[in-house]
């Protein structure tokens, strides 16, 4: 067919129009199927532009939720294994079976919370009832089910009713170690201690962005605590609180070159695997949370405080004779000496007179400076997010000064005091102290230098001394070179001091020529005994306790016993002339 | 010519559909043996967690504690006299062949080297009793 034929008029024949209109349509002329192609091109462009646009659409709408993804942003989300120093496990993840239910695919609501009920024992039916009869897609029926009854609901066979593998965090140890462990809720989420800080170092932002983190993604943390040392520790704690009739008690073991806590118990205590024991006011950390006035142990502060200023030495003597009066008040000494003492027998001795006129020498200011440098009267922040605020007097007067100098009128955390006495023994080193395991480098990068070594070296004499000859005589176990120092506080009743009801505490230190442990014992209205001869005070029972801890604790820490005294255990103060530092001191003290 | 190219290419098309169709069974065989695997992996180490769990539970110092009061009543806590140094240990004292002497002066002694073949000495007792055997 040729262009001329086409372009004549068409004839008014309808069966002519017909064939030419077929014709044309039909033709394979190449000048004809070049437009014939574009508009065929231009057809399947629209195609597939529609199918790009619903594509484009599709891929914006957001997605139906489905179950499976609901369920996956209910289930407990895995946590990282807790392990102790020695890598002993401390926490960690299982499965466990769940129940759910998508109310909208049962069929027979009714019957479904029958079968459910009868298989799940301890359920509410009125309440299952309600919960499937809801309109959401996806509902609990009940959380980590026995294996027993995970099969019963199975061959039931229901559906819309499905199990899913949950994550459940168990602490083998049950309450060793409870109180810094924390716990985790149904949820898998930390609720308290260690575990809650865990949340907050990211893990919970990575749950809450849909990364459900596998375990074999997560590493397991390293904490300080040595499980058998806390063992030990606590079990003779229990003893002695059981011992000596007290209301609670706590003790820990700091590393003092790290900061690490080793070990750490308060009594009463619960396991972390019925966590609604933990919320009894009584099962407190009474190491972190407990703000207590530390009595004598503050003396090592005033003392350390009077020696670094240079204005006293060790040879200096302090009048102690009688009773020091200020106003109304009066500051008895409890194994009263009536003369002048040198800055050891103010400690030895545990006299309040001598330790009071020591801080008074220095003044309220530096004292205040002194304590504020040593982290005393501020928060102390550990990774636990229990903690307590000092309770500090409002108008720091002289006074003040004065009773803060032997531990009464400023209440801290035991674990805060601890902190401080550490940093007198390591040579000078404040370290916060910490629950995940570090080296000595990386502790000392992050600590202020607080006093001088030599004052240092003077604190952990003195503390030998007074577990040679002093009040802390309980505590000096052969072989450790142990050093010691009582502590007993009144405690506050009706707004007075009260002569019966005492709360103790008992730092100990071992070796004191090359310190590592500190030990710290406290104990809450412990009662005198026949054999303590009706006292009660801190070295009968705290003393008792902290020896008893050492001797067992200290071949499990690693501790070597010697048995020669060591040669010359205090350089620095022989080379300032106190040579008698280093010769053993033989002799009676007060107790 | 043509039609020769054509057959070629119309066996190449099957030949590639029956490949490509194998392979991408075997993908999905693949696929499917790895989710299995998965599966299992995982399997495995949830029971290793609840193994371990279990272990720190069984072994956790209050039970064996417990335990070794009841059952090992002769044992004590470790006392400080008992930890000793490297150091403070006796100087090992030379080695002596006490049984050997003891051999020596009941008249008993072996002849020192081997009877016969050199190599005897280094064989186990077992070999030794066959070497005999043999006529």
């Amino acid at each position: 067919m040729t262009r001329t034929e086409l372009n004549t008029p068409p004839t008014p024949s309808r069966a002519q129009r017909m064939r030419a209109l077929l014709r044309a349509m039909f033709s394979t002329s190449l000048d004809l199927s070049a437009s014939r192609m574009r508009l065929a091109a231009l057809g399947f462009l629209a195609l597939y532009g529609v199918i790009a646009i619903k594509l484009v659409y599709l891929g914006f709408k957001p997605e139906a939720a489905t179950t499976r993804r609901a369920a996956a942003e209910a289930v407990a989300a895995s946590r990282p294994d807790l392990l102790d120093r020695n890598g002993e496990v401390l926490a960690s993840d299982v499965k466990v079976m769940s129940v759910f239910a998508e109310p909208r695919r049962i069929i027979d609501k009714d019957e479904a919370t029958e079968l459910l009920t009868a298989a799940l024992p301890g359920l509410d039916s009125r309440e299952l009832r309600e919960r499937l009869g809801s309109r959401k897609g996806f509902v609990w029926v009940k959380r980590e089910v026995t294996p027993h009854q995970r099969d019963e609901v199975f061959h039931l066979g229901l559906p819309g009713v499905g199990l899913i593998a949950e994550n459940k965090r168990v602490y083998p140890n049950g309450p060793i170690g409870a109180h810094v462990l924390g716990f985790a809720n149904v949820d898998n989420q930390g609720i308290a201690g260690i575990e809650k800080y865990i949340d907050g170092q990211g893990l919970a932002d990575l749950h809450g962005a849909g990364f459900g983190a596998t375990p074999e993604e997560l590493k397991p943390i390293s904490l300080s605590l040595d499980i058998r040392a806390t063992h030990a520790l606590r079990d003779e704690l229990e003893k002695g609180v059981a011992h000596f009739k007290a209301k609670a008690g706590a003790a820990a073991i700091m590393d003092v070159n790290t900061g690490e806590v080793i070990a750490l118990a308060s009594l009463p205590d619960y396991d972390p695997n019925k966590p609604t024991e933990a919320l009894d006011p009584m099962h407190i950390n009474r190491m972190n949370v407990g703000v207590y006035e530390m009595g004598s142990t503050f003396k090592a502060l005033t003392i350390a405080m009077a020696l670094d200023s240079g204005k006293v030495n060790l040879n200096s003597r302090l009048d102690a004779r009688g009773v020091l009066s200020f106003g109304r008040f009066k500051i008895h000494d409890y194994h009263a000496q009536n003369r002048a003492l040198t800055v050891p027998e103010v400690f030895t001795y545990s006299s309040n007179v001598g330790t009071a006129r020591m801080a008074m020498g220095q003044g309220v200011e530096r004292h205040k400076a002194f304590l504020r440098k040593m982290g005393q009267l501020t928060r102390m922040r550990t990774e636990l997010p229990e903690s307590a605020e000092p309770i500090v007097p409002k108008n720091w007067g002289e006074l003040n000064t004065m009773t803060i100098a032997f531990g009464h009128g400023l209440a801290v955390a035991p674990l805060q005091a601890m902190m401080a006495v550490g940093a007198l023994m390591n040579g000078g080193y404040l370290m916060t102290p910490t629950f995940i395991k570090r080296g000595e480098a990386e502790a000392k990068d992050g600590a202020e230098r607080v006093i001088r070594p030599e004052t240092s070296e003077a604190m952990r004499y003195l503390m030998r001394l007074n577990a040679e000859i002093g009040t802390a005589r309980k505590v000096n176990i052969a072989g450790y070179f142990v050093g010691g120092k009582t502590g007993t506080a009144e405690k506050v009743v009706n707004g007075h001091y009260s002569k019966t009801k005492l709360f103790n505490t008992f730092m100990a230190v071992a070796p004191a020529d090359n310190p590592k442990y500190l030990f710290l014992t406290i104990m809450d209205e412990p009662q005198g005994l026949p054999e303590t001869g009706g006292y009660a005070t801190a070295a009968y029972n705290a003393g008792h306790v902290t020896g008893e801890i050492v001797e067992r604790v200290g071949p499990i820490l690693g501790l070597a016993p010697r048995f020669e005294p060591p040669h010359q255990p205090f350089p620095l103060l022989a080379k300032l002339g106190y040579g008698y530092a280093n010769v053993p001191a033989r002799g009676g003290g007060g107790h | 010519m043509l039609r020769f190219l054509n057959i070629v290419a119309i066996v190449v098309l099957v030949g590639s559909a029956v490949y490509a169709y194998s392979i991408k069974y075997q993908t999905s065989y693949r696929a499917e043996q790895i989710t299995k695997t998965k599966i299992e992996i995982r399997q495995e180490r949830d029971a290793i967690a609840v193994l371990r769990a279990e272990w720190a539970y069984m072994t956790r110092p209050e039970r064996i504690q417990q335990l070794s009061d009841a059952y090992l009543p002769g044992m004590k806590q470790v006392d400080v006299t008992q930890v000793v140094t490297a150091q403070s240990l006796p100087e090992r004292s030379p080695r002596v062949d006490s049984i050997g002497q003891k051999l020596d002066s009941l008249g008993l002694s072996m002849p020192a080297t081997p009877p016969v073949s050199g190599g005897a000495s280094t064989t186990t007792p077992k070999a030794q009793a066959q070497e005999r055997r043999k006529p």
